[in-house]
């Protein structure tokens, strides 16, 4: 293939990846990740290093939206980044002791198992709001967005310890793996949190990119980061999260829900064929 | 500008963002079209081989000297790994500057959680790939 034609052909798919995975929050990598491989034939270890660029890249292209139009919950973001941020450290160390096709298995089973709940509460719009207490109250976890009628949506959250505990798992994925945190962090902040979807989802767009950027450094220094393949990748993404954010402003919760219901499976599937040695 | 102001921080913050975003997608931009000219016809199995027993594993100097003599003479892949430095400073930028703003709003259990938050991304990104043992 030519130069020109494999960068024009990996911005189109970045695109589409970028509208994905900043509308569900897990930065496409669930997308460009397989296109790289098995579509275009190239090394796993390049396609993890053009997945971290692209997850850094949705994340701040559709945060810049989601903050100004307060979607996003920056304290939540920014408190369960302690978990993300700490669990990477701990997932980049474990590495090196522990095969990542069992690690990968499990964790992709536990994924396949949070589509039951996710599935079970697909069509609600918006969560039975929880009491604001205790720790959730002192870290100031509330917040308030309009939603796409002009309404103000105001909403409290739950269980701040479970969603920490969720998110350092979701660090220890990211660190160890490279990919896979953004779907602990949306279930982390849904399940256990109680914040609405549209929350849930761009809050963990929001964390992603922090956790991506804290194992870029070792990817970088590797040469994992290939300029061919990551600069059509990274403007691929920007367009397409900048798209993705102007949709998901307008777009209902169960919609979002429905489209993370899917990516999910997709991720899951993706994550226990490649234990399985399928290379994915 | 009043930093006091909570609604300030998503203004600020989403401009980090937006800038950060833009210049990288600049110089991205920049890179991609010295490669399209420069290599546009050339096969690209020439540049994605990935080699397990050399380290940078794609063949490119990554050091900061190498960045640096790769800008000045303008090759298309240095502008292009600049551009993604640029990128992954970005969420740094805005950790950086939410400890900030957390201090002007005088938010003591926040400028520690953020603070914390950007010692320990700091440690992975800086000191960890240093680390023997580390990222196997």
């Amino acid at each position: 293939m030519f130069v020109v034609e494999f960068i024009t052909l990996l911005l189109l798919i970045s695109i589409f990846a970028g509208v994905f995975g900043s509308l569900v929050g897990l930065g496409g990598g669930v997308v460009i990740i397989p296109v790289l491989t098995i579509l275009l034939g190239v090394d796993i270890h390049f396609a993890i290093g053009a997945s971290i660029v692209a997850i850094i890249g949705t994340s701040s292209g559709a945060a810049s939206t989601y903050v100004k139009d307060k979607v996003t919950n920056l304290r939540v973001g920014m408190f369960l980044e302690l978990g993300s941020t700490s669990g990477a450290i701990i997932g980049a160390a474990l590495a090196a002791y522990t095969g990542s096709a069992s690690l990968e298995l499990i964790f992709g089973l536990i994924l396949l198992a949070t589509l039951v709940p996710t599935l079970m509460k697909i069509g609600e719009e918006i969560p039975k709001n929880p009491e604001l207490k205790g720790l959730s109250k002192r870290l100031g976890l509330t917040g308030t967005y309009v939603e796409k009628d002009g309404s103000l949506m105001k909403y409290n959250s739950e269980k701040p310890v479970e969603g920490l505990a969720g998110t350092w798992v979701a660090g220890i994925l990211s660190g160890l793996l490279g990919i896979g945190g953004g779907a602990f962090k949306v279930l982390s902040m849904d399940l256990a949190m109680k914040l609405p979807m549209k929350v849930s989802t761009t809050t963990s767009n929001f964390m992603i990119g922090v956790t991506a950027a804290a194992s870029a450094g070792i990817y970088f220094a590797r040469g994992d980061v290939d300029p061919l393949i990551v600069a059509p990748v990274a403007l691929g993404i920007l367009i397409g999260a900048a798209i993705g954010a102007r949709l998901l402003i307008r777009s209902r919760n169960v919609t979002i829900r429905k489209a993370f219901a899917v990516v999910l499976a997709v991720a899951a599937v993706e994550m226990i064929l490649s234990s399985l040695g399928v290379s994915v | 500008m009043n930093l006091k102001d909570p609604e300030e921080m998503n203004v600020i913050i989403g401009k980090v963002l937006r800038y950060g975003v833009i210049l990288s997608a600049t110089v991205v931009i920049l890179g991609t079209i010295g490669l399209a000219i420069s290599q546009g016809s050339s096969d690209t199995s020439g540049f994605l081989n990935y080699n397990p027993n050399t380290v940078p594993h794609d063949g490119l100097d990554v050091s900061l000297g190498g960045l640096f003599n790769g800008l000045v003479s303008y090759s298309p892949f240095s502008w292009i790994e600049l551009g993604v430095i640029l990128l992954i400073a970005t969420p740094v930028a805005r950790v950086t500057i939410s400890v900030l703003l957390f201090g002007a709003e005088r938010d003591r259990l926040y400028v520690v959680i953020t603070g914390v938050v950007l010692t320990l991304l700091l440690f992975s990104m800086l000191v960890t790939p240093f680390i023997p043992g580390f990222h196997a």
